[in-house]
């Protein structure tokens, strides 16, 4: 691999290159966080937040078609890569000013109502504002890609993570061959299963009689079906995001964000980071980049096996820490923070802050798949109510991993008790294992709660994707709009192209100090297929085969 | 849970979608007296709050398109009178024919339209191509066309009517589930709801998919059946597409919202009832998904966001069931609407309004009266166009 040549393509008409495997996020990025995009409304500067797929902040341009994610992208000889939603660039963008003439953001549902003879042109302002790219070019059709249409297997694992794999070996050991979807760009071959690689399941409908029929893709739009008796769900789980003043500046990222931001050296597009959390997933984040974190702040307690960690590398700890705004336009220069419990205020300067604060589940299948999802309030979020054996109310269908809510050592171990269950061995041990705590209010509950008391300053965005401001959920709750359902549809927030991965969990806790109920009474969106985005031209190329229109 | 203020109304409306508010306001600003309205879901969880947002004009009756006229010019002043605006664009409603029959009939809807003063166009397969940018060669042999049909944004226009509603002082509960009523004599006296029950000479069924279901609890037989369709959304674009389009074959139907999504359905009837809930299926996402990229080619690339259901409430000659029941006196229909409850609701529920309060309406009664129906010697005329 080596010696492989490296893939030369243009970057807003300048060459660039990438190494053979490398994302175009990665070869854009080398250690300088790249700046793609502009905010969908107010065009506010924006840059890679999650580098898994989800978030908006990497969308490019690529040979004429939109919307096309940098991070899981590999670039071919030859492409055209342009940034999209912006004049004349994403660094100085004139439409910027939006941003600056509306600093209490646009009412577009009350406003833009008189003089009627304006309609018109209101119409023209508020539809430029709305979409990330223009329409595909019209010689961007897509050639027909045959799809992947696979015969029915017995057991599919999504995921191939540590839960997805220890499953397929115990299975494999009772002679059950499974077949792996994975959706990462570069997946190790699974002894004892067929892999597919590169492939996003976005749809597990309700079962039929004869069971499960998984839909899919591979990028860039190969559909994919594959018919299943049983399902295992290893979808994982994903760092959220949190609210605080200019949450969405550049240089604020998720942990998976700034780990999979990564040079090829290993150093993130970071320099003097703040690592914000305090327990597990922090102390992994602090192990990877030593070098480049100068603080940890978090919203709780710090465990202390960080802490241990800390000390060692002399960096400064703030636990119970409030974080009040992030500081900067085009990049992250500081953050305001303040301890709980009526401390001072005061700041840390630097160019990266990168939470790992909060890890929850991937739940999206459950909730398509129609499994009963409970309330575990440990992280605040949904998960699938399960057996001991780790099956699901929906028979066939089965969590293992992080998706399941499993923690450390246990997470492997649960795949084994599916696997176990499912080639009707004899149940392990049968001690419990380690699973996210049912009851109790989540830590960040009582954080936003103190967090409402300070005064906010500057735009708190509460849905990236479509730049919904936490201030119209504040007004949709005042006016009496009640539920995370009405929520939605009131102010789009959950809407955009991440489906609510990144807005809705934190919505859901302000929303429960607003309404003054438990998050489980404010009730959670319908989580609508596809998981993400699908090219129409790979749902397309599984219609079934040519019969005449329906009778009318 | 809910307690309800009162436990006597002049007239409770069951639907607190988009027909049964607007019927609320017209009933309170003719000084109707108490009114309430309930709903079993939340504001928005049914057709309202899941449709693609067409109003056109473009029918097959004279009826209908007056009253499509009519409301839409009501969602054209929408905004000036409840405080919400629903972004209602017209960017005309584009029909297209696949062959000479849907030609045909086209051009029959051309000719009604046109001599009710709409100035709709018959298009050639060009003229139907400078509408939608990248169709597909020979994709239709024709078309029509008609600039003032539009589309809007449903929900603000429910968030509207609804604090209009409340602000003239009409009662709004929601999560309360109608069970029945009690009609001794053939006269609605009291509704039995979730949260107990209450007097009222007049009770308005305005439960769109549920109607049917509530008529018999009621125990009325009724004709409209609740058929789920599907709905999809992709990935928001700045503004490329003006129109509504629509397909006669298939009920094919997509427009781009104001929020850049391009938003449409395709007709899979498939007869399931509410029981069975509003699941998206592999089906219609694949088969939707096969007609616009064949329709459209250079949208292949284009991210499916997400897709929903909901029920269109369809009766057997597609024309709505609007008025009193002639069974049972002070049981008033506001229902039936085949998806287009939303295209219909101002005009509509004016008439509902008036109905109730014991005044004439101009509405015929072959075409939309309740007991239509329960004369099977009747001439049927059918509205065919239920699509978008």
């Amino acid at each position: 691999m080596a010696d492989a040549p490296e893939r030369r393509f243009l970057f807003d008409g300048a060459p660039r290159s990438a190494r053979p495997g490398e994302t175009l996020l990665g070869a854009l990025t080398r250690g300088e966080l790249p700046q793609l995009q502009r905010s969908i409304r107010y065009h506010r500067p924006r840059a890679p937040v999650c580098a898994e797929g989800y978030c908006t902040g990497c969308l490019v341009r690529v040979n004429g078609r939109p919307n096309v994610r940098a991070c899981r992208y590999l670039p071919a000889d030859s492409d055209v890569v342009t940034t999209e939603n912006s004049w004349p660039s994403p660094r100085f963008d004139v439409y910027g000013v939006f941003d600056f003439l509306f600093p209490g953001g646009l009412d577009t549902l009350h406003g833009f109502r008189r003089p009627a003879w304006a309609t018109r042109a209101y119409h023209r302002v508020i539809r430029r504002l709305a979409g990330y790219g223009q329409p595909p070019d019209a010689n961007a059709a897509v050639p027909p890609q045959a799809p992947e249409i696979r015969a029915p297997v017995e057991v599919v694992i999504v995921g191939a993570g540590t839960s997805g794999r220890a499953a397929a070996a115990r299975l494999a050991e009772a002679g059950i061959r499974p077949l792996v979807i994975d959706r990462s760009l570069e997946t190790a071959p699974v002894p004892g299963a067929d892999l597919v690689p590169r492939t996003t399941v976005t749809f597990l409908p309700a079962p039929g009689p004869d069971g499960f029929t998984l839909l899919g893709f591979g990028e860039p739009n190969r559909g994919f079906q594959v018919p299943a008796r049983q399902v295992i769900v290893a979808t994982g789980a994903y760092d959220a995001s949190l609210l605080f003043g200019g949450n969405d500046h550049p240089g604020v990222m998720t942990a998976d964000g700034a780990l999979g931001m990564r040079d090829p050296s290993g150093q993130p597009p970071f320099r003097r980071g703040v690592l914000v959390g305090g327990d597990a997933r922090a102390d992994a984040v602090l192990a990877a980049l030593p070098d480049r974190i100068e603080a940890v702040v978090a919203p709780g307690p710090i465990q202390p096996s960080l802490v241990r960690r800390a000390s060692e590398e002399q960096i400064p700890l703030y636990p119970r820490t409030l974080l009040l705004r992030a500081n900067g336009r085009s990049h992250v220069r500081s953050i305001d923070l303040r301890s709980r419990g009526g401390g001072t205020r005061f700041s840390l300067d630097c160019d990266g802050v990168v939470l790992a604060h909060r890890r929850l589940p991937t739940p999206q299948l459950f909730f398509q798949v129609g499994a009963r999802m409970q309330w575990r309030g440990g992280t605040g979020a949904y998960y699938p109510a399960l057996t001991d054996a780790g099956a699901t109310t929906v028979p066939g269908v089965y969590a293992v991993g992080s998706a399941g809510g499993f923690l450390g050592p246990s997470s492997a171990e649960s795949g084994v008790r599916v696997a176990d269950a499912i080639a009707g061995r004899p149940a392990s041990d049968g001690t419990a294992l380690a699973r996210v705590l049912a009851d109790g209010p989540s830590e960040l509950e009582g954080y936003y709660r103190e967090l409402w008391r300070e005064p906010r300053a500057g735009k708190w965005v509460a849905c990236p994707c479509e730049d919904v401001l936490l201030k119209e959920v504040e007004e949709a709750s005042e006016r009496g709009y009640r539920g995370i359902e009405v929520i939605k549809r009131y102010t789009g927030v959950g809407t955009g192209l991440c489906q609510g991965r990144y807005c809705l969990p934190d919505t859901l806790l302000v929303l429960s100090m607003l309404e003054t109920r438990p998050p489980s009474d404010v009730g959670y969106i319908t989580q609508r297929p596809p998981v993400v985005p699908t090219p129409l031209a790979a749902f397309a190329a599984l219609a079934t085969a040519d019969r005449p229109p329906e009778a009318r | 849970m809910t307690t309800l203020a009162r436990s006597s109304y002049r007239v409770v409306v069951v639907g607190a979608g988009i027909v049964g508010l607007y019927t609320s306001v017209h009933l309170a600003r003719a000084g109707a007296g108490p009114i309430l309205v309930i709903d079993r879901g939340f504001l928005s969880s049914g057709a309202s709050g899941r449709n693609g947002g067409g109003v056109r004009q473009q029918w097959e009756t004279p009826a209908t398109v007056r009253l499509a006229r009519e409301s839409v010019a009501a969602y054209r002043r929408f905004g000036r009178e409840f405080g919400y605006n629903p972004w209602f664009r017209q960017g005309g409603y584009v029909f297209l024919a696949e062959n000479e029959t849907e030609l045909a009939h086209l051009r029959q809807v051309h000719a009604l339209v046109t001599s009710e003063g709409l100035p709709s166009r018959v298009l050639t397969p060009e003229e139907v191509a400078r509408h939608i940018p990248g169709l597909a060669p020979g994709a239709v042999i024709g078309g029509t066309y008609l600039g003032s049909d539009g589309t809007l944004y449903p929900f603000p226009a429910v968030w509207g009517v609804y604090e209009a509603a409340r602000s003239l002082g009409v009662e709004v509960a929601l999560g309360v589930e109608a069970q029945g009523v009690e009609a001794p004599d053939g006269r609605v006296r009291a509704i039995l709801t979730s949260a107990g029950r209450v007097e009222a000479p007049a009770v308005v069924n305005a439960a769109g998919g549920w109607s049917a279901e509530f008529s018999r609890r009621a125990g009325l037989t009724a004709p409209n059946t609740p058929t789920r369709h599907e709905i999809l959304a992709t990935e928001p674009m700045k503004p490329f597409l003006d129109p509504m389009v629509a397909r006669v074959s298939d009920g094919l139907y997509f427009s781009q919202t104001m929020r850049g999504e391009l938003v449409g359905g395709l007709t899979l009837r498939d007869g399931v009832g509410v029981a069975q809930g509003m699941p998206s299926t592999a089906r219609f996402l694949t088969e939707m998904s096969r007609a616009l990229v064949r329709l459209v080619p250079r949208l292949g690339s284009l991210g499916v966001l997400r897709a929903w259901s909901g029920f269109y409430d369809d009766t057997p000659d597609g024309f709505p069931i609007i008025g009193e029941d002639p069974r049972q006196k002070g049981f008033f229909h506001a229902n039936g609407f085949g998806g287009h409850g939303f295209m219909l609701a101002p005009a509509t529920s004016l008439r509902v309004a008036r109905s109730v309060l014991g005044e004439p309406t101009d509405l015929d009664p072959n075409l939309f009266a309740p007991g239509r129906f329960l004369d099977a010697r009747r001439p049927a005329p059918v509205e065919r166009l239920q699509l978008g």
